[in-house]
């Protein structure tokens, strides 16, 4: 297994295009692999773009990658868009607005499909980001799905997380709705040329002074955002197709990258990382053995049982659940002896 | 868990040709019928398609064209991957493409061409059939049914 990851390192790139497609199986090499990542790396930071659909998250990349080049840095990206939960089909359009960047070989851009997972990546987001920092990528982009009021799983892997919005998405009690702006270290309004633009920005600065007062009022440091408690979220408004500001959100990106360097952010990071992957694969586990389980017989007599009101529907769900968990079970035994 | 890997399809446009309606069409079709598309855009080059797919560790290109340089710009296509010794991927064909044309891209390596007026569900049939032959064990790629 560290022979894949050794010519990876050495820089041969269908290795790394293929291991990536390799690590969204479950199989048990891929297992491996996905072991093998988590104890090679975690010292590069990765920077994480989220926001609505359509607010430019990938044209503030693609105008990003062109800046980062010219500093000389290797950069990769993991761009994700969502899956059909009727047809299990998608279209990974991300790229389209990179596409100038796919001949530059020292640029590295893959697609990733939700494959029903919630929260704005995919489960194979996290592997996929190791693997380009095996292969020496530096800094490392993920782009998440355009995102609704509270998918925040990349809070829980990005090192940094910047929030992109544009005008013409709701007023400011919108804003102070649980969600998006809690996980922001930076928060990004593009389209700054549209004429609502500055009561945006106005009213992110009032809502976040808002916050700041609500904590000091409670005394409680906010434990989501990457580098608190001294932690201050920066605001800016750009225009990514005309690059305008996106000067001074890089100079901020690369001021948090360098905080997030440090080794005891590092740790701090790399357990949040740790934590989150868990409770995803966790998660991912029990509903797939759920899932079967819906389909099952027990499935069916527990529904009977409690649609002639002979047991509770809380009751049913117990059953259902430790039905999955030996499930699980007994998946894991079998994998044993096979290995 | 499925054995197979979600197929991963890029649909591309070369060359000066600003004519996508039937891309999208099919770049549509392909994801309601299960795959996992990546649609590159208008006027892109040779090079660039073959590094996406590279990239993308893509199964099947197909590449959609109107302009009438489907001779020159697919050939340059098929030559790039010949080049970087791209083997397993399965290179497919389609728009306004005249018939005596046809035989000459097969030559090329495109393993179907697909004209005007072609239903989807013949396209997807091909398709399943040209996985399965690439991967007979069907621990291949494969579209994933809903």
């Amino acid at each position: 297994m560290s022979a894949l990851l050794e010519k990876i390192r050495g820089g041969d790139r269908k290795s790394l295009a293929r291991a990536m497609s390799l690590v969204e199986r479950a199989s048990s090499e891929a297992r491996e692999v996905k072991e093998a990542l988590r104890l090679s790396t975690g010292n590069v930071p990765w920077w994480g773009f989220t926001g609505p659909p359509g607010v430019g998250k990938s044209t503030l990349i693609d105008t990003l990658i062109s800046r980062i080049r010219s500093d000389g840095q290797r950069v990769g990206v993991i761009a994700v868009d969502p899956t059909s939960s009727l047809t299990n089909g998608a279209l990974l359009g991300d790229r389209v607005r990179m596409m100038r960047h796919s001949t530059d070989l020292d640029v590295f851009i893959r697609s990733l499909a939700t494959h029903r997972c919630e929260g704005g990546l995919s489960d194979a987001t996290i592997h996929c980001a190791r693997l380009l920092e095996v292969a020496g990528y530096d800094p490392i982009v993920i782009e998440t799905v355009g995102v609704g009021q509270n998918e925040v799983d990349v809070s829980t892997i990005a090192d940094i997380c910047a929030v992109i919005l544009a005008p013409g998405f709701g007023d400011d009690i919108q804003l102070l709705k649980a969600g998006l702006l809690e996980i922001a270290d930076l928060v990004v309004v593009n389209k700054c040329d549209l004429p609502d633009a500055n009561r945006l920005l106005q009213a992110i600065h009032a809502e976040l002074a808002l916050s700041s007062l609500s904590d000091e009022d409670t005394g409680e440091a906010k434990e989501v955002h990457a580098n608190a408690p001294s932690h201050r979220v920066d605001v800016l408004g750009i225009e990514a197709i005309s690059e305008k500001g996106v000067e001074a959100l890089l100079g901020k990106l690369r001021e948090q990258d360098a905080i997030a360097r440090l080794p005891d952010r590092r740790q701090q990071h790399n357990r949040r990382r740790l934590l989150g992957e868990m409770r995803r694969s966790a998660a991912t586990a029990l509903e797939r053995a759920l899932g079967e389980g819906l389909s099952a017989p027990l499935a069916t007599e527990l529904i009977n049982r409690v649609e002639r009101g002979e047991l509770p529907l809380d009751e049913a769900v117990v059953q259902l659940v430790s039905d999955g968990l030996s499930a699980l079970n007994t998946d894991r035994r079998q994998r044993t002896t096979a290995g | 868990m499925s054995p197979a890997k979600p197929a991963r399809v890029l649909v591309g446009k070369v060359g000066l040709d600003g004519h996508d309606r039937g891309a999208k069409f099919i770049v549509k079709a392909l994801r309601n019928a299960g795959y996992d598309v990546i649609y590159t855009g208008i006027r892109r080059t040779p090079e660039q398609i073959v590094r996406t797919a590279i990239d993308e560790d893509i199964d099947v290109i197909g590449l959609s064209l109107l302009s009438g340089a489907h001779k020159e710009l697919f050939a340059r296509v098929a030559e790039l991957l010949e080049k970087e010794g791209v083997k397993d991927v399965i290179l497919v064909a389609g728009g306004t493409i005249p018939d005596q044309d046809i035989d000459h891209l097969k030559s090329l390596g495109f393993r179907r061409v697909f004209t005007p007026g072609t239903p989807f569900a013949e396209i997807a049939a091909a398709l399943d059939e040209e996985l399965a032959i690439l991967n007979p064990a069907g621990s291949g790629a494969a579209r994933r049914s809903p």
